[in-house]
Order: C-alpha cells, then sequence, then structure tokens
C-alpha cells in the first residue's frame, strides 16, 4: 500500500481520463487536475503534439482526439521510454524546421490549410517528397500513438461502437443465416 | 527429528503436474508440489471486464518494462501481474533467436492458455512408418483414447463430431458459433477445397461438472475469474486439496534432484524466493512437470557422482530432439462485404472458435512437397483494439471514418506447423551464465528446417487463396514466421521411447534409468503435430499418474 500511494502522490493525473485501478490491482483515487501538467514535453511540444494529434483525428460529427485526451496519453507513454523521448523531440524538432523554411515560421504559427499541406507529404505516398523520410517516420509514428491513445479511450471505442466485454447467455452467431456469402447485406451504415 | 518423506514430489502445477497432483491424491498418496510462482487470487489478478481506459498504460504496458523496442515477450502484462517470469533463464547459442515466457503462477500456462484440445491420431504416433522420417511413437490411438475421453469429461471441450481423417472426434460440448467472417472464410475455403470448421476449444458452452457456463466476454487470456474454461486451479487442484493429501508450496523453485548413494532419486532441492535460502523436500517418487524446458533444465542440472550428464541421462538424449510449432500470419487482409456494417461481438473467446485441421498429405504421406501437415488458426472482427490502422493511409475525418468502416472487416489466417526432429536442435546447460537464484541457466540452439519452412510457403500460398476465394483483399503476409519459442507448445527433450539408449522415458513417462523419476509435460512427446499440446499433456499425465498410482499399490516405490 505504501509504495502505490507513494505512486500515486506523485503522479499529477489526466484531465480528460481517470484509470480505474493501480498496478498493485487496488483501486486508486484519482484527482482530475482542470489542466494537465506534461511529464515530458515543454509546454510549446505539448501544444504541438495536442494540435497534430487533433489533425490525425479531428472532432467532426463525432469528438475527436482532442475531447478523448490523446495528447495527455502520448505525454505519459513518452515519458517512459527514452527511445521515444528521442523520436518525438526530434521529430517535433524536424517539423518546426521545415515549416520555418517553408513559411518563416513554426507549425503551430501557421493556418490550418499550411498545416495540411506541411503533413500531407508526410502521409500520403502518392505525394511523397523527396528528403523527408524523417518526416515521414515521425507522422507515422505520431499516428501510430495517436491511434493507440484514441481507440483506447472510451471515447474511441464508442466511436467504433466496440461490442465486446459484455455478457452473454450463449456465444454470438452470424444474424445473417440465408446468405454464407454475405453478398446480400443491408446497404453500409457508413 | 527424522526427515519428513512424502509419497510423491511434483515439480510444477500446470497441465501436467496438476494432473498429476490430482490423480495421485485421490488415489490416496502423499505429495508435495512444488510451484515456483505464487498464487493468484483470480478476483485480484485477473484484470478481466476492463476496459482499456481503465489501466493507466491502457493494455499497452508500462513502456519502462515494455519498451518499444522489445518486441519479444517480456513477461507479465498491464493485464496480469506478478504470474510471469521477467528474467531470462536461459541464453541463446549463436543464430538462435527462441522466445521463452514463463509462467511461474500456481496453474501455469493454463491460467492463461488458448484453449484449443484437439486429439492425437495414429496418424500422428505412426507418422514415421509412413513417411520414414524418425520413429513411432511407443503408444497407438487404442491405448490413449479411453485417456482423451477421461480428460475430455473432465475439462469439458466444445466442438462438432467431424470425420476427419487426421483428427480422431472425441465427446464435445455444444460448439460455439460461427460470426460473419467464420461463414464468409468457411464459403472460400470450400471454392479452394481446404476444410474450415469449429475448433476443439476447452470453453465451457454450457455449464460443465460444477463449473459454470462461458459468459462470452472474450478477455479469456487475461484469465477467467469464474473458471469457465480448463486450468489446473479451477479444476484440479481443488480436487486435490479436498483430499487432505496435497501440500503445496509456493514460491519454491527447484533447482535440482537429489538422489541417494546408489543415484536413486530421493527429493528435490529447491530455493524458496522468499528468503532466497535452499531447501531440500523428500519424496518416494519425484515427478518432474516444471513444462518442457524447465523440466530438462533442472534433470540436467541434476548432477552427481552417479549422473555426471544429468540425471537420468544414461541414453545421452536429456535435452536433445527439440521440437517446436512455427506459428506465423500466412494471410491477412479484410473482408469488403463487410465494410461500414454494424459491429458484431467476433471478440467472445479471446482465441480460436474455428480452425482449418491438416488437410495436407492425407490421402499419401508424400503427396506434397513436405512431409506431415499443418493447421491453420483463423480470426478476425471486432477486436478491442483497430490493429489495421497501418493499412489505411492519411489523416483527418477521411481516415476516422475509414477506421469506423473497416472495423468489422479485418482477418487473418495463423499457421501451425510442426518441426521435425533434428540434431541441431536442443538445449544444454551454459556453462557461464546463472539465473539470480545461482542457478546455471538453459542454452538454446534452435533453427527451422527445410520442412517446416516448405510448410510455412505452401500456407502462405493457400490461405492467400482462401482469402480471394472468400472475396477478401489480402494485404499482408508475414515474411517470415514468428520467433521459436512465440507458440509456447516446445516438445521432445525428454522422449518417450521402448529402447532405453535411444530415449529417456519408457512409454508410461517413467525414466528408464530410475524406477521413481516421471516426467509429466511435453518434454516425453516425440515431436510436435499439427495439434496444440495442452490436451495431450493432460491425457498423458493422466497415464503416467495412474501408473504411479499403481506402482504404489505393488508396493514398488
Amino acid at each position: 500500500m505504501l509504495t502505490l500511494a507513494a505512486g500515486a502522490a506523485t503522479f499529477p493525473g489526466f484531465s480528460k481520463w481517470t484509470f480505474a485501478c493501480g498496478h498493485v490491482g487496488n483501486a486508486v483515487l484519482q484527482i482530475r487536475p482542470a489542466s494537465y501538467q506534461p511529464l515530458f514535453f515543454d509546454p510549446q511540444e505539448y501544444a504541438l503534439i495536442e494540435r497534430l494529434a487533433d489533425i490525425i483525428i479531428p472532432a467532426d460529427s463525432t469528438p475527436g482526439a482532442k475531447e478523448a485526451g490523446v495528447s495527455e496519453f502520448i505525454d505519459l507513454m513518452v515519458s517512459r521510454d527514452p527511445e521515444l523521448q528521442n523520436s518525438f523531440r526530434s521529430g517535433l524538432g524536424w517539423l518546426n524546421l521545415r515549416s520555418t523554411s517553408a513559411y518563416g515560421k513554426p507549425f503551430l504559427g501557421l493556418s490550418s490549410s499550411q498545416q495540411i499541406a506541411l503533413l500531407e507529404p508526410l502521409a500520403y505516398k502518392a505525394k511523397f517528397r523527396k528528403g523527408e523520410q524523417a518526416g515521414r517516420d515521425f507522422f507515422d509514428l505520431l499516428r501510430e500513438y495517436t491511434v493507440m491513445g484514441f481507440y483506447t479511450s472510451e471515447i474511441g471505442l464508442k466511436e467504433l461502437d466496440f461490442p465486446g466485454l459484455k455478457f452473454y447467455a450463449e456465444s454470438p452467431a452470424c444474424p445473417h443465416q440465408d446468405d454464407p456469402e454475405h453478398r446480400h447485406l443491408p446497404a453500409p451504415k457508413f | 527429528m527424522p526427515k519428513h518423506i512424502y509419497d510423491v514430489i511434483v515439480i510444477g502445477t500446470g497441465a501436467g503436474g496438476g494432473m498429476a497432483i490430482k490423480t495421485l491424491c485421490e488415489a490416496g498418496l502423499k505429495v508435495c508440489a512444488l510451484n515456483s510462482g505464487r498464487r493468484l487470487d483470480p478476483d485480484k489478478d485477473f484484470r478481466n471486464h476492463r476496459m482499456p481506459w481503465e489501466l493507466k498504460y491502457r493494455g499497452f504496458g508500462d513502456p519502462q518494462t515494455h519498451p518499444r523496442s522489445q518486441t519479444d515477450f517480456v513477461g507479465d502484462s498491464e493485464f496480469v501481474q506478478g504470474a510471469w517470469e521477467n528474467e531470462a533463464a536461459y541464453t541463446q547459442a549463436p543464430g538462435t533467436k527462441w522466445g521463452w515466457p514463463r509462467c511461474s503462477a500456481v496453474g501455469g500456462k493454463t491460467n492463461f492458455w488458448g484453449r484449443s484440445s484437439t486429439r492425437f491420431g495414429d496418424i500422428d504416433f505412426r507418422a514415421a512408418s509412413l513417411d520414414g522420417h524418425d520413429v513411432d511413437w511407443p503408444v497407438t490411438y487404442d491405448e490413449m483414447a479411453p485417456y482423451y475421453t477421461r480428460v475430455e469429461k473432465m475439462i469439458g471441450v466444445a466442438s462438432t463430431v467431424q470425420n476427419r481423417p487426421s483428427n480422431p472426434d472425441g465427446s464435445y460440448l455444444p460448439p460455439m458459433n460461427f460470426r460473419c467472417f467464420d461463414r464468409i472464410l468457411q464459403a472460400g475455403a470450400g471454392k479452394v477445397g481446404v476444410p474450415y470448421l469449429p475448433d476443439r476449444i476447452a470453453q465451457l458452452t454450457v455449464g460443465h461438472d460444477g463449473h459454470p457456463a462461458c459468459h462470452f466476454c472474450g478477455d479469456c487470456s487475461s484469465g477467467c475469474e469464474v473458471g469457465a474454461f480448463f486450468s489446473t486451479p479451477f479444476f484440479l487442484l481443488p480436487v486435490a486439496e479436498a483430499s487432505g493429501n496435497l501440500e503445496l508450496r509456493t514460491s519454491a523453485l527447484a533447482k535440482n534432484i537429489l538422489v541417494d548413494d546408489d543415484g536413486h532419486a530421493t527429493g528435490v532441492a529447491y530455493v524458496d524466493r522468499n528468503d532466497r535460502q535452499e531447501y531440500e523436500v523428500y519424496g518416494r517418487a519425484v515427478v518432474v512437470a516444471a513444462s518442457c524446458l524447465e523440466s530438462a533444465r533442472i534433470m540436467l542440472n541434476s548432477k552427481s557422482r552417479h549422473w555426471p550428464t544429468g540425471i537420468a541421462n544414461s541414453s545421452g538424449q536429456l535435452g536433445r530432439n527439440l521440437c517446436d510449432h512455427l506459428y506465423g500470419i500466412a494471410a491477412s487482409g479484410y473482408l469488403p462485404q463487410l465494410l461500414g456494417q454494424p459491429s458484431f461481438p467476433d471478440n467472445v473467446s479471446d482465441s480460436s472458435i474455428a480452425w482449418m485441421p491438416r488437410w495436407q498429405n492425407l490421402q499419401y504421406p508424400h503427396e506434397e512437397k513436405f512431409i506431415r501437415g499443418y493447421s491453420v488458426y483463423p480470426d478476425g472482427g471486432c477486436w478491442e483494439f483497430p490493429a489495421y490502422h497501418d493499412q489505411i493511409e492519411g489523416f483527418g475525418s477521411s481516415f476516422k471514418l475509414e477506421m469506423k468502416r473497416r472495423y468489422p472487416t479485418p482477418v487473418s489466417l495463423m499457421t501451425q506447423i510442426p518441426t521435425l526432429r533434428s540434431d541441431k536442435n536442443y538445449l544444454d546447460i551454459d556453462p557461464e551464465a546463472k539465473d539470480s537464484y545461482g542457478i546455471p541457466k538453459a542454452r538454446i540452439h534452435f533453427q527451422w528446417g527445410e520442412n517446416d519452412l516448405k510448410m510455412w510457403e505452401h500456407a502462405k500460398t493457400v490461405c492467400a487463396e482462401v482469402l480471394h476465394a472468400a472475396g477478401g483483399v489480402l494485404e499482408y503476409a508475414a515474411d517470415i514466421p514468428e520467433n521459436p519459442g512465440y507458440s509456447q507448445h516446445e516438445t521432445g527433450i525428454c522422449r518417450m521411447g521402448n529402447d532405453p539408449k535411444k530415449f529417456v522415458t519408457n512409454r508410461f513417462g517413467q525414466t528408464h534409468d530410475m524406477a521413481n523419476l516421471y516426467v509429466c509435460d511435453a518434454s516425453v512427446f516425440l515431436n510436435c503435430t499439427d495439434k496444440p499440446t495442452t490436451l495431450s499433456i493432460l491425457v498423458f499425465a493422466l497415464r503416467t499418474s495412474d501408473f504411479v498410482v499403481e506402482q504404489f499399490r505393488k508396493g514398488g516405490q
């Protein structure tokens, strides 16, 4: 119990989510601070992570990365892995350098359309540009951690309509008994 | 004070040890069981029924202990703590890439196993007679069938009678139901001419023998806190404890087997992991069931004047003939038919509901360019984490929508390919490396063989055909299989056989060299087959345990 209490005391807590169990299997009472204090990123870096996650999974008809607290998750994961710290810090640096050389301003100073114009060559094979391999590697890593953070949040799994961890009286069976190849399904919902 | 002597010391409480403990205790023998880890409390230690956001690292684990660069198994996950070893007890010969996860909790890997449970048959036991490679097992299916029936009754296996030449049928609970993607893949497999059938799975589709029916939450590999699938702590150890004949010592890490002046086993030396002191426990017989590799490590570390190369090793075969299952994603992709359809609870077993049992080399042993055969486990559908994200380009609302559209569609086909026995694959003791308890580490020598890799290439071709025939899109097939050890189905290394010069144990798992030393795990198997190992470990352990009881009744021990 002592180690647990000590662990809880040093952990500042997330502003967007709480986790239910501590590392020894007991419930931890967490305080949700109004604003998140990053464990690893400096304030400028953290703001940039938050913006990038928001671009990757934006709020549209449903909530996005910002509402799901994805940047808090990324900061937590990065704070625990020196290799990730190097990759993220140098990647953010690369992006700001690229932004400055193209527009004379760091990434967060750009308009939305300028930000997207910088990211598209990193995200789509058809738009790849020479000399941007480091940027592409960073974008892949950032997108991976954004996906990890979003689709493990309550908001993200609601987005997918995650059907698991429910109780059933018998194992759920395919409801389309007359259509083994599933060639005559109702029109897609999305 | 005279030293206390038990009837039997059993090392290990997994499938083999658990079955031995239960059978021996029920027969009235006094048993002391040693287990290297602690006893789990399912209510506290199994963090199933938890959404990922209820865990601090969302189920990915603390990057400090599970760093991104480490892709091999590193022990406990965020869902289970204090069950798996984080220390490696082995080194690797140059060129070997073996991963050896060790579950030290009471019950071992049965707490978290995949539960696929199919019988071996004469096609396996007599494979050498059919194709000329290696030697036959010293048993026949007729001999083993009654034990399979007893074990299936004990643990409850859900499946259907399938009349497959490679797979003897048993007695089954109602099968798991097929999901949408199963039926689509089944139609594709039918066109290619390969079987796609309900797996044999030790998951209770109905209540069985006092154990509750499964509630299909899908979190099985985090442990089941109601015991709706077989594990020794839920199914076997309570019976042994009720008999009053079991003393279970936890945190007792077996080090070596003790021998008397004549070289006969008298007990076991172990390290108590709490005080790190060495203790001894004595018995009239010893059953080694520490899991395949660990059993050989303990026996090889049991050196004495009589046994300079390890106990019961007059054949020189102890540690030799290591076999494994080659696992790998032979094909994965998605089913466009299901794009944008509502999500469906596909993950209700966290393992295989369907399987594609061996279809190769059934009519003639040399139909294919390889001998023997393999099986394939399909999976897919709406899982907890959308791992297909790296197949979708871009970002923004279009990316988010495509992630949602793809959610019900992913499918993958994973191989279970048996390696053939080879002189190159074995385990010895590293002369230089010791674990943190001062016990010499095992050293593993292992490479995939030519026959195994031919099967892997064959599987990739056929699985791609199945996916295409089902109307699916193939996106990925692994270039190379998972590392050896990944399946946790290692076998061999204390092989059973009639000739004491060539085999470590006889056909009952009793060592040829010593009447009161037995082996009860997959190390007595001659090789892997296209089937998983746990059911057969239980079956062979039951038979060996019956044999031990008989020896005691006859007064031989």
